[in-house]
Formats: C-alpha cells, sequence, structure tokens
C-alpha cells in the first residue's frame, strides 16, 4: 500500500504539536478527519489541513514531505509502523517511542528519543541538545531501543541513559553519557568535555575522547569477546561503530564519585 | 511626577497603559519576561499571561534551573541560613563569587562564632572550593581553600575520597582532597552554601549527590544563594497559580511548563513572539535579545536601553518606594518588606492590572 503523506504547505509561524499524527491515532479515521485535527500550541487555531496536502494512505506508513523545526512531538509515542520526515524537525522528536521507525533527512531540536522505550530512531543530519534524556524533573531517559545520528549532537547526550543505544557518528557535545544508569553510547566524532560525568552504570564508547575526569580510573586495555559480538549488531546500521568496537579499546571505569560501575573505553 | 514613555516621547501614564494594552493584545504570542518583580508583581504578569494567552520567563532563568532542575530531578537537603549559623560546625562553600550575588551571606551565617545550638559548639570549620579572593571575614578561622582548575572535576573528586572511592590523582592532590574529605565526614552538622556563575547544573547535582553520601553517616544540608530580583519568590508564584514554576505558557488557553520552548530570548529570536513586556523593578535590567520586536518595558527609574522600546513606564522597587511581599534568602521564605523610603512612584502590579483590564478577556 502506499503510505500516508503530509505533504507541507507552508511554514508554521508557530510551534506545531505532531503528537496527533501517529499510525494509531489517525488509523480508521476518514481524510476530513484527519485533516481537521488541531495542531497549534498557541491561541491562533491550525488544523492538519491548514498546514498539509494531505494523501491518504497506509496509516503504519507516515510520510512528512518537508518539515520545519517547529515542528513537536513528531512520533509521540510511536507504538509500530514507519514515519519518515524529509526534512528537518523540532524538539522531541520521538519521545515515549516504543516501537517502529522514524527516519529523519534533516536535523532536529533537543530532546529527541527523549524516554523512548524501543524501536529505532534515525536521524540523518544534528541532533540538538539532550538526546535521549528525560524532560522537566523526569527521572529517567531512554530505557531501550536504538538511536543512529549521522550528525552531530549537542550537549548532555544520553542523559539519565537507562537502556538501549545510541550511536553518534558525528561529534557530541559537553557531558556525553551525564548521570547515566545503564545502556551504551558511542561517538565516532570528538566530544565535548567530561563524558560520563556521574555516570553510575552503562558503557560510552568514544573514537576521539577528550581529557577524562580524574574520578574514572585506568583498567587496562581490552579487546572484549562481547566487543566483537555486538559489532555484529550493529554493522548493518553503522559500520563505524562496529569498525570502533573491534579495534583494542582502553577501560576507565567510573564515575567513581557516583556509584562507579560504568565504563569509558576509547581506542589503546 | 510619573515617568511614562511612547516612542521615547514623555507620555501620560493613561496613554502609556493604553498603548501597552494595543501593542500585547494584538500579538499572536506575546511574552513577558524580565519579572524582577515582588509577588503582587508576579501575580499580575501571570494572570496578563493568561489573559494574554502568552507566556513568561524571569531573566535570573539559568541560575534558577541550575538548582530547580536538580531539585526536582535529583532531590537536594536543604536548610536556612539561620539554621546553618545556629547549628553548623563545618561550612562548605562553593563558587567565587558568593558574597558579590549575597553581600550579607558571612554577616548571616557569622563563620566566626561558635555554633550556639550545636550540642557541643566548637570553632567553625570552614572549606571553601573555588574560592578566588577569601573575604576578609575569613581571616585567622580555620579554613582550608581549595583553587581547582575544574570545578565540576574538583567537587567529583571530594565526592570520591569522601566516599573512600579510588581516584586517577597524583599523591600530593589526593592528599588536599582527603584532607577535605576528612573534615568533611567528621562533620556533626555540616552546611553547604553554593551558586554564583562558576558552578553548574551537574556539578550542583554533584554537590546534591555529596550530601546524600555525607547523610549516610552524619547531617549535612546546604542552601543554594540563588539568583536575585526575586526569582526565588517568582518562582513560589508561578508554583501556586500555574502549578508549574516560570517558562510557562498558555498558548493552548492551559498553563504549560516548557524550559526551552517558553525561554524569552529562544521565543523571540526564532520570531515565534510577536511582542514582549519587560518588568524590571529592582535593577536596571534590560533585555538580553537582540531582536527588534515591539516591547513594552516598566522598569527601575532611569533605566538605560540600546533601543528605546515603544512605551516605557517607570515604576517603584518594592520594599524601597512601596511595601512589597518577596522571598528572602536570610529566612528562605516569602516575607513582607515595608518602604524603606516611601515615594508616589507606581507598582509594577498596578500598572500591569490596568493594562490587563484593557485588554478583551474574551479566549
Amino acid at each position: 500500500m502506499k503510505p500516508f503523506v503530509f505533504a507541507l504547505k507552508r511554514q508554521p509561524d508557530q510551534r506545531l504539536d505532531l503528537a496527533p499524527l501517529v499510525p494509531h491515532l489517525i488509523a480508521g479515521k476518514s481524510a476530513a478527519e484527519i485533516a481537521a485535527i488541531q495542531l497549534q500550541t498557541t491561541r491562533e487555531k491550525l488544523t492538519a489541513g491548514d498546514i498539509f496536502e494531505i494523501e491518504h494512505g497506509d496509516a503504519q506508513s507516515i510520510r512528512f514531505e518537508g518539515g520545519s523545526e517547529r515542528f513537536d512531538n513528531v512520533g509521540h509515542g510511536l507504538k509500530s509502523g514507519s514515519i519518515v520526515v524529509n526534512g528537518n524537525a523540532g524538539k522531541a522528536i520521538a519521545r515515549f517511542m516504543s516501537g517502529g521507525s522514524v527516519t529523519v533527512t534533516g536535523s532536529v531540536g533537543p530532546f529527541a528519543g527523549s524516554a523512548l522505550s524501543g524501536g529505532i530512531l534515525e536521524i540523518e543530519g544534528d541532533a540538538g541538545d539532550f538526546l535521549g534524556a528525560p524532560i522537566n524533573g523526569e527521572m529517567e531517559g531512554m530505557s531501550g531501543g536504538f538511536i543512529f545520528v549521522r550528525g552531530s549532537a549537542g550537549e548532555r547526550a544520553g542523559d539519565r541513559l537507562r537502556r538501549g543505544t545510541i550511536v553518534i557518528e558525528g561529534g557530541a557535545g559537553d557531558y556525553p553519557g551525564s548521570r547515566m544508569i545503564a545502556g551504551t553510547l558511542i561517538v565516532l566524532g570528538s566530544s565535548g568535555a567530561l563524558p560520563g560525568y556521574l555516570m553510575r552504570r552503562g558503557t560510552i564508547v568514544l573514537a576521539r575522547p577528550p581529557a577524562i575526569a580524574p574520578t574514572f580510573v585506568d583498567c587496562g586495555v581490552h579487546q572484549l569477546t562481547f566487543a566483537r559480538v555486538f559489532a555484529r549488531l550493529l554493522e548493518p546500521q553503522s559500520a563505524g561503530a562496529a569498525e570502533l568496537l573491534l579495534r583494542p579499546l582502553r577501560r576507565l571505569a567510573g564515575d567513581t564519585a557516583a556509584l562507579g560501575k560504568g565504563e569509558v573505553f576509547f581506542p589503546a | 511626577m510619573v515617568e511614562a514613555r511612547i516612542d521615547g516621547k514623555p507620555a501620560g501614564i493613561d496613554a502609556a497603559v493604553k498603548r501597552a494594552a494595543e501593542i500585547l493584545g494584538a500579538a499572536r504570542f506575546p511574552v513577558i519576561a524580565g519579572l524582577g518583580t515582588d509577588v503582587a508583581g508576579a501575580r499580575a504578569s501571570i494572570a496578563l499571561a493568561e489573559r494574554l494567552r502568552g507566556a513568561y520567563d524571569h531573566l535570573g532563568s539559568k541560575r534558577i534551573f541550575a538548582d530547580l532542575d536538580v531539585l526536582r530531578q535529583a532531590g537536594q537537603f536543604l536548610t536556612t541560613p539561620n539554621e546553618a549559623r545556629l547549628h553548623a560546625d563545618v561550612l562548605l562553600f562553593v563558587g567565587r563569587d558568593l558574597t558579590r550575588v549575597w553581600p550579607k551571606l558571612l554577616e548571616r551565617l557569622a563563620p566566626a562564632e561558635k555554633p550556639e545550638l550545636a550540642l557541643e559548639p566548637t570553632a567553625r570549620k570552614i572549606i571553601w572550593i573555588d574560592a578566588g579572593a577569601v573575604p576578609a571575614e575569613l581571616n585567622g578561622l580555620p579554613l582550608v581553600t581549595l583553587d581547582a582548575p575544574d570545578l565540576r572535576s574538583a567537587l567529583a573528586l571530594v565526592r570520591a575520597r569522601v566516599a573512600g572511592k579510588p581516584v586517577a590523582a597524583s599523591g600530593e592532590e589526593t592528599k588536599k582532597f582527603d584532607e577535605i574529605a576528612k573534615i568533611l565526614n567528621e562533620a556533626k552538622f555540616g552546611a553547604a552554601i553554593w551558586g554564583g556563575e562558576t558552578i553548574d547544573q551537574l556539578a550542583i547535582e554533584m554537590l546534591y549527590g555529596l550530601l546524600a553520601d555525607l547523610n549516610k553517616t552524619t547531617r549535612f544540608s546546604g542552601f543554594p544563594v540563588g539568583a536575585g530580583d526575586n526569582s526565588a519568590g517568582v518562582v513560589l508564584t508561578s508554583g501556586w497559580m500555574t502549578g508549574f514554576p516560570i517558562r510557562t505558557g498558555f498558548g493552548r488557553g492551559y498553563p504549560e511548563h516548557d524550559p526551552w520552548r517558553f525561554d524569552a530570548i529562544r521565543l523571540i529570536e526564532s520570531g515565534e513572539t510577536d511582542a514582549a513586556l519587560w518588568v524590571s523593578s529592582y535593577s536596571q535590567s534590560t533585555p538580553q535579545w537582540e531582536k527588534d520586536i515591539p516591547l513594552v518595558a516598566l522598569v527601575a527609574p532611569k533605566t538605560k536601553f540600546g533601543r528605546e522600546p515603544q512605551v516605557v513606564i517607570e515604576v517603584g522597587c518594592p520594599g524601597v518606594d512601596h511595601d512589597g511581599a518577596e522571598f528572602a534568602r536570610d529566612t528562605g521564605s516569602i516575607i513582607a518588606r515595608a518602604a524603606s523610603n516611601s515615594s508616589g512612584a507606581p507598582l509594577a502590579s498596578a500598572i500591569i492590572a490596568r493594562i490587563a483590564e484593557q485588554i478583551d478577556g474574551a479566549v
């Protein structure tokens, strides 16, 4: 079946909340019902029909033709199916997603993949700050699934990561993997200051590490069997991550200021 | 004589209020920023934001959220300066500009005095991390200072050594951190005081973790010196009015809190906001954004603007020109302050209420 297409008519002059445009919320609705869904975040009403040319299709496969950095909450709570954004997206794309896939050809704002618990989020451009992180007082960040960022990510990527894997093929801003509880963060480009600050458990692999904080202690150089298995898993999605994991890696344990059961690896 | 200007020309206050209401009422998504005002001013501002279906933010947001995000994501042990003065046998200061943020800090804590209500009052031990120039009040007192090149790493090292965990530092360095760790571990009732520009959100969370670790074997609490311009009072007022702190918006007719979306500077620079009300009655602060949008400013007298706002109305300072309720660091609560030099200068809250009256309340 052909995909369900939302083609952008014009750039919105306010931020839009696209949370209602996910497969499980539009399935079974008529074209007119979908066109009437309200997306505005200010007192000026804007419906899906005002913003998009809508082409009815398979609700399990949604395409946004043309994006905007004002598109917030794209793929919010996605359970299954796929969403493709041909363009940019705003804040909190794929937040609370538990299955399926979200792909963005452009760049996205902060809190991408926030509290993601399953499925795959792929960002071909850059991601903003707080990739996979919790929002406003929540206790946990991403708790499962995969995030692949082909460009760079901002500060505090993987903040409070609980489970799941994040691969950033470009660089990361300051504090990558801050407050990690578990899970894996891999950065193939350069990293900002103080990776793993306050991390309790979990794994950070950095191809080009900055100076590591003194509360990470050296555990020597390793070629771990698990890294080889993990490399095989990631190979189809990120050849660069697989290649990094196959190299001899120096392991530092920390953050000993917190629980200290986390680890930071980088090429020996 | 009340000072008001419209487009840079002297104007009567009625005309200025009317023009302000026109500008804000015509905006698609206005923001009320600055919010340097007392509890009444904050109440009026938030009510106006609701009527306009706009958003509001405070000029001290960065510092406010550095503490608030730790409080709501990790928790904090909090005490008051008075409690610290009466009980604390160890004072742990973190940050180099604490006494600039709160000039009366050391007067209130009286570090040279023995803690009156301690079980066995002894001379206080003092630690200052990232001290810079040590204030003269501490000369001759038992003081250990630590000027680390990186405050975040220094706090991590202190916390690791307090818990007896290994670190990757030289023997000499470790000795210094162990000396500090020993004082902290031996405290009967310690108090940490932090704030200023050099300590960021994660460093505060590290410091909180240190306090949590210390509380496994002893008592240790603390307080932030926070931001100025009644920031804590405005946050509390916002809390009881909307259930949320600052950076809350009413765009959809109900309060939504989003520290990223409702950052006033971001809203204005991105073009999402098309008019602003700036309130600063404690200081001559001016907006930090670059973009030229219609601006109504309720400000302290003689405030200098890089670009003249469409409407300026000078307002009095709470607790000086008029009575006001505001957050007091001394007691850690909201107090009533009588005017110290009562004048006829208008109250920001009264002007904001008059602007609101002229805006159609229908939503």
